[in-house]
Formats: structure tokens, sequence, C-alpha cells
């Protein structure tokens, strides 16, 4: 999995260079012009990097605490899991050395590296791999612990770690390419919540809460030392903050630059700004399980009453249109922007058909989304008759108004984790989504024997999904990313969900 | 004196006391808790209550109000519910970022406020005495996050002399790069606390030259300066400690916006990110430990004003 960070944005400049090249004598300046950058390999050395993130972790027990902004910094660099997810949506190797799946897809097999040590020296053993698992699979108050609802047994064979489970699963391995497989120390006294002790090429030097994570590259990795020594993660709670940090020259790379500020940093010739993809989706979600919203035209008519472009636009282009649950990226994903289309006309009509008139909606939003994406819904929804009453609240009054309490008309929330089809299955979830063929689908989409028959099964259920219009999909948002001339090797893609810097160097 | 001490002291105490209540009373209004925001968004009922279990939330409040006040008591501010730290180190570590902010603050803005306050007042009938105030006027109307960030792009961007964001990881131990990465956030607090206080000097000195004493002294053969300097000055300084008395209050709340904007990892920072949390243990600590500062300097006016008032230290007499 070396490299090939590095690698795509230069393909895409050499793409967008040879289509658009007259002569032959350009395409070879071109190619000429990347060669020396391809040539020229990273050189390890003993830098401090230091590197602008925007949400810090509440704590550092990635076993309990929900939370991407403890993927993001922790996992592949501090601890390891068995398997590791590649940028293109694939699971590698990694503790494991190699896997197997049985054919009846029930059996998993994991053959454990040898020599691997923790960051306090102590010795990886497939014991510590089954207790690790055993803790996901038997303990509720583990953040991954539903991902093996359908494990039976985790047991060591000699050096290898069998996982048997009830039913197949098709997500298995995604699931333990994340928290799920991480593997921890059993003999290890530290305190989860501050201290960390894993595998990975970097171990935790200091956590200075409200401030700053500090890594420390961890000479004694059993696979290639990292090319950097120390690596500072600076959080920035304030979004005009970062970019004055980029402008003063204080960070080498600032993640999750806000659209609208990315104008400022324009023209910086000490930096590049980098557009990169993410599994962000902003959803306009319904109460589906409430007046007005049980009347499918309703709901129907607000998704045609919003102008997807004119949202993407308003953030100044940072993102792309869906129309669906599932991003490009994600297994099962497809092109629905054709359901629901913008068509203020059409919505006007499905609302008189419902005998909808004078509409009044609470739109419920964690206050730190900002309000450009309300300020426009409420004209394009007003075009339309449907008064928009925006109610922002704090993300913790969200959680217990909206998502425990289903209390709400419409609400906003950027749903970031990649592969989180389930929700629309649960009809217990706070979108109040009830469909049996939507939950049967994905049931036989999870006990697939192969991952191509998976992702056909979430692709219908998808589409059933939009054509019932249970939200609206508003946009998933593309990453601005800036980094420092001369660093080369940090990730581009789904940077706000995994920051994998093994291969981060500097000239 | 010593009866005066003492009853202030006495409401102190009560101040605080009812404070205890009133903090730990309007932190359980708040909708949301920490074990919501621990399981996050893809989570169970059931998890939530498993870990409102483990934290021990499920507890009487009235139990829970009497655990707190009575380990704060004994000086233990209790732990973080999400990190387990104790709240007193917290406090400890990011004070070294707040109090040494707000000091500065303070006395850049008696610096700024004081002597042009005084001199608008002196010269309140010239263009020179008019120009000040009128600035002051401006920039006390300014919103401090402007004011903040016109100070970033121009010291810490333009001109790249002055750190624009942010606190050395060393903290103290890079005493220089401490220092300077305070200047910016201190100035952007001063200034407008600075304009308040100079408004407020200013018409306390303009009202202490229209004073019968000061006329006399001027009459006796002193000059107008002299007179305001020897006999009005004194009588300003009372109103000028009383308004500092609120203006700590003033800067509290000022580095709790700056703190942010400058990415300083103080206080007012953490204070904010643990309302988000509903980490309220430690919420509530620290806003006891804040709310006692306020009522402290707050007694301390009391006394000083006691002591260089002439009509109230006659009265200790008795």
């Amino acid at each position: 999995m070396k490299k090939h960070y590095t690698q795509q944005p230069r393909r895409r400049r050499i793409g967008i260079a040879i289509g658009s090249s007259v002569g032959i004598v350009a395409l070879v300046g071109t190619l000429a012009g990347c060669a020396p950058a391809v040539a020229e390999a990273p050189v390890a050395s003993d830098a401090s990097v230091a590197i602008g993130l925007r949400l810090e972790p509440t704590n550092l027990d990635i076993a309990h605490t929900s939370g991407i902004a403890l993927d993001q910094v922790l996992i592949d660099n501090v601890y390891e899991g068995l398997l590791t997810r590649t940028d293109d949506g694939n699971v590698d190797d990694l503790i494991a050395e190699s896997h197997t799946v049985s054919d009846d897809g029930l059996v998993y097999t994991f053959a454990i590296r040898d020599g691997i040590v923790f960051h306090d020296g102590s010795e990886l053993t497939v014991d510590d791999v089954v207790w690790s698992l055993s803790q996901v699979k038997d303990d509720e108050t583990f953040s991954a612990h539903p991902e093996f609802a359908s494990v039976e047994s985790i047991a060591a064979d000699g050096s290898n770690v069998v996982i048997t489970l009830t039913q197949p699963n098709s997500s298995l391995l995604w699931s333990i390419a994340g928290r799920a497989g991480i593997v921890f120390d059993e003999q290890a006294t530290n305190d989860l919540e501050t201290t960390s002790n894993g595998t990975g090429p970097f171990s935790l030097v200091e956590w200075k809460q409200g401030d700053s994570i500090t890594l420390e590259r961890n000479d004694d990795y059993w696979g290639d030392t990292a090319l950097v020594g120390e690596v500072v993660f600076q959080y920035f709670t304030d979004s005009s903050a970062e970019v004055n940090a980029v402008l003063a020259g204080d960070l080498d790379i600032a993640t999750g630059i806000d659209a609208n500020l990315v104008t400022q940093l324009e023209g910086n010739d000490d930096y590049d700004i980098v557009a990169g993809k993410t599994t962000d989706k902003f959803t306009l979600a319904f109460n589906n399980a409430k007046a007005p919203f049980t009347d499918i035209r309703v709901r129907q008519a607000i998704r045609q009453a919003i102008d997807n472009d004119a949202l993407i636009a308003a953030v100044n282009g940072a993102g792309y249109n869906i129309s669906g649950p599932i991003p490009d990226g994600d297994p099962g994903y497809e092109d629905l922007t054709a359901v629901d289309a913008y068509d203020p006309e059409a919505a006007k009509a499905l609302l008189a058909e419902a005998g909808v008139s004078d509409l009044k909606l609470d739109l419920t939003i964690a206050s730190f989304y900002g309000t450009t994406l309300t300020d426009v819904l409420t004209t394009q929804l007003a075009d339309v008759g449907i008064t928009l009453t925006v109610k922002p609240v704090e993300f913790a009054t969200w959680l217990e108004d909206v998502y425990t309490n289903h209390d709400y008309d419409l609400s906003i929330v950027d749903h970031a984790e990649s592969r989180d089809f389930q929700n629309w299955a649960n009809p217990d979830y706070y979108f109040g989504y009830d469909n049996a063929d939507v939950q049967a689908l994905f049931a036989e989409s999870q006990t697939a024997l192969t991952p191509e028959d998976a992702a056909a099964k979430l692709q219908e259920a998808a589409k059933l999904v939009a054509s019932d219009a249970p939200a609206e999909w508003l946009l998933v948002t593309k990453s601005n990313t800036a980094v420092a001339k001369g660093v080369t090797g940090f990730p581009a893609d789904f940077t706000s969900a995994r920051l994998n810097i093994t291969d981060l160097a500097v000239k | 004196m010593v009866r005066f001490v003492l009853t202030r002291l006495v409401l102190l105490v009560l101040g605080l006391g009812i404070a205890s209540i009133l903090i730990f009373l309007t932190l359980r209004v708040l909708p949301g808790d920490v074990a919501q925001v621990i399981a996050g968004t893809d989570s169970s009922p059931e998890r939530v209550a498993a870990i409102r279990d483990a934290l021990g939330l499920n507890q009487p409040l009235p139990i829970q109000y009497l655990d707190w006040i009575g380990s704060a008591l004994r000086l233990d501010l209790g732990n973080s519910l999400i990190t387990g730290t104790p709240v007193i180190d917290e406090l400890v570590e990011k004070s070294e970022v707040t109090i040494p902010l707000g000091l500065v603050s303070l006395v850049l803005g008696i610096l700024i406020g004081l002597p042009l306050g005084i001199f608008a007042a002196v010269r309140h009938a010239k263009a020179s005495g008019a120009i000040v105030s009128g600035i002051a006027q401006t920039v006390a109307a300014v919103p401090i996050v402007w004011a903040g960030l016109l100070l970033i792009l121009v010291f810490g961007i333009t001109l790249g002399i002055l750190p624009a964001q942010g606190f050395p990881r060393a903290g103290w131990d890079e005493p220089g790069r401490a220092f300077l990465s305070l200047v910016l956030p201190a100035l952007t607090i001063a200034g407008i606390e600075g304009a308040v206080l100079l408004r407020f000097v200013r018409s306390a000195v303009l009202e202490a030259i229209g004073q019968d004493y000061v006329r006399t002294a001027a009459a006796k053969g002193l000059t107008q300066n002299q007179a305001l300097l020897r006999h009005g000055l004194p009588n300003v300084a009372l109103s000028v400690i009383s308004v500092l008395g609120i203006q700590v209050a003033g800067v509290v709340v000022g580095t709790v916006v700056i703190e942010q904007l400058f990415n300083l990892p103080g206080v007012g920072r953490m204070l904010v990110t643990d309302v988000g949390n509903r980490d309220l243990p430690k919420i509530q600590s620290e806003l006891l430990v804040l709310t006692g500062l306020v009522l402290f300097v707050g007694f301390v006016v009391d006394l000083v004003h006691r002591l260089i008032d002439p009509r109230q230290r006659e009265q200790t007499h008795d």
C-alpha cells in the first residue's frame, strides 16, 4: 500500500495535460516536467511536520468513544488492525500476514505476523489478537460491538486466529480493517483515555487537550519505518484561525479548509491546494414517522424544491450531488440525481395535490455547520410556499432532541462515516424510515458471499430508498487540503476519516 | 476594619455557595448528555444506557451535588468524565495561557485607558481631546472578533512580525515565543477594554474638574492641572477601581472568544469544548473557580475602596 497516495494527484494532472495538449511537443514537455518528481524518492529525515486538523477527539479511547476524529489520527499511525483500508476502498493485510475466507463465508482465518512489538516493548501475541477481538464481541460498550453481531467464536489456532460466524457477513473484512480489528496489548495497564500503546509506525508522545496531539516515529516498527521524525496534529476550532496559520506559514499541511475561505490561499506560492474525496453526506432528514412527512408527495415536493447545484455553488463548489444514500467510493454507488431532480413547479403541484398549503417546518441543525446551507434552503423552500424556521443547536442538543427523542421536522447533519447504509435499514434510527423491502435487501447484501453481490444488493436498496424520498441528500463535500511545497506522501482523499501518514516525507 | 473584612468574607462565601447551586442546576437543564456524546450517531439506546450507567450518571441530583461540593470543599475539583484527568490539572495547565493573557490585557488596557482618558478630559474643549474620545467611542463599538482578525492580518500575516495563532507546545519553557504569542490576543482585548476604560476615566475626570475642591485649589494658586493632579485624581481613582473590578469579568469573557480566534489552549477554549461535550463535572468546577475569581476581585475592590476612600476610612474609627 506504499506510495499510491502521492501518485494519484500527479496522475490526474498528467491526464489533464494530455487532454489539452495540442502537439506532441507539449506532451513530451509535460511528462518531462513530471519526471524528476516521480524519480525522486522520498528521503527519510527527523523533520517535524505540523498538520492542522478541525475536529479534536473528546478522548483517546478508540475502543469505546465514537467519532471519526479518533480513527483519523490513531488508526494505521498509532494503532494497527489485522487489516487496513486502502484509499480505493479495498482491504489489505497488516498485522495479519494473510487471510482466507471459507467458501461458505463462515470461517475467516488470519495468519498473525511474527515479530511485532507494542510501543511499550512487549511482543504482540496471538492471544492479544484473540483477546482484542473477543472484547469487541462481548462488551457492548465497545463502539464496534454491533459489527460483530454475527460472530460466533474467536479462537487461536497455532499462529492463526479463526473467526467463525453464524451467517455470512460481507462487511466483516471492512469492519476488521476498522476499529473492530485493532489489536491491543492484553497485559498493558495504560490509561486508554489519555495514552495509547499500539503497534503502528508512530507512537503517541503527548496529547495536549484542546491543542495538539504529538506522534513520534517508532524506530522499532516491524515494517518500513516512517520518513519523518515527528508529527504534530494541531487542532483548530475556528476555521479562520486555521487559514491564518497557513498564511503565516505555521503549518506544513492543513486539512478540512473551509470552502468559503479557500480563496484566501489561492495564488499562495508556498502551498498546493489539493481537492479530495470524502464520504461526508450532508443529509436533510425528514421525520418520516410524523405528519406531514408520512405523505410521500410532501417528501418528494421538498426534494424537488431543492436545487443542489445552487447549494454546491454556495459552498464554493466544494461538493457534488448524489441524491441517494450511497456516496461515490462506497459499494453500491449509482448516480441517482435524476430521482426527484430540481423542479419547483412540480413541487408546488405535488404539495397542492397532497392538500398541503402554507406549510411551516422547523429545521434543527448543529450550529457548527454555519448558515450557508440553511440560508439557501430557506430561500428555495420559500419559493414553493414552505416556511422554514432554522433552529441552530449545539451538537449535544441535536443528539438529545433529534437523534434520541426523534423530536424534529427536518434536520441537517453530516453523516461522515463510510458504508453507513445500515441507518436506512433501521426503522428505529432517527430518520423513522421503515421499508421492509429495503431492510430485506440490506440483510441480503450483508449475507452475500461476494463483494460484487453485496454491492449489487446495496445498489438496489439505495435506489429504493431514493425513490421513497425519506431525506434529501444535499451534497457530498469535497475536501480542501493545503500542502506545503516539498511535503509528499500525504493522502488526498477521505482525510476526515483516515489520515495514514506512513508515507509522509519532507524534502 | 476587621468586622468589615469579616462581613465581606462571609458574603463572598455565601455568594460562592449560591453560585454553586445555580451552576449545578443550570447545567442539568442543558439538553443532551455526555453518554450520548461518547456514543455518537451510530449507537443504540442500549449502548448509551450502558455508558451512562458506567459513568454513574444515574445517581439522584442531590447526591451528585453533595458529592461535588463536598469534594470541592476539600479542594478536590473532581475528574473529567471523558478523559478521567483531574480538573485541577487541566485548569492549571490552561491557566498558563489564560492568566498571563488576562493580566497583560488588563495592564495594557489600563496603560491605554488611564492616561488617554485623563488627556481627553483635560483637553475636552480642544481638537486633540475630541479626536481621542472620538476614536475611543469607535474602538469600543468594534466587535472583538473583527478587531482580532484585523490585527492578525496586519501584524501576523502582512508584516509577519508577530505570531498569528497558537501557543508553543513547550509553553513557558520557550518564554520568548510564549510571550510573543500573547501579544496580539492581549492587544485585541486591551484595545477594546482600554477604550471602554478611557471613556469612564474621561467622564470621571471631567466631573472632577467641575468640582468645587478643584476650583478652590486652583483659586489658591495652583494651576488647573496641578489642582487636578493633587486633589482631583485621588477621587477619580475610586471610580476607576470600581470599573476595573467589572472589567475583570469583561476580560474573562473576552478570553473565551479570543482563545478560539487565536487558537490558544486556554481556559476559555476548554470551557467551550467541555460544554459541547457535556462534561458536567468538569464544567461545573471550572465555572466555580471562575466565579470564585470574579467574586474575589470584587472583594479586593471593596477592600481597596475602603482603604483609599477618606469618607469610608473615617467610619472605621467608630
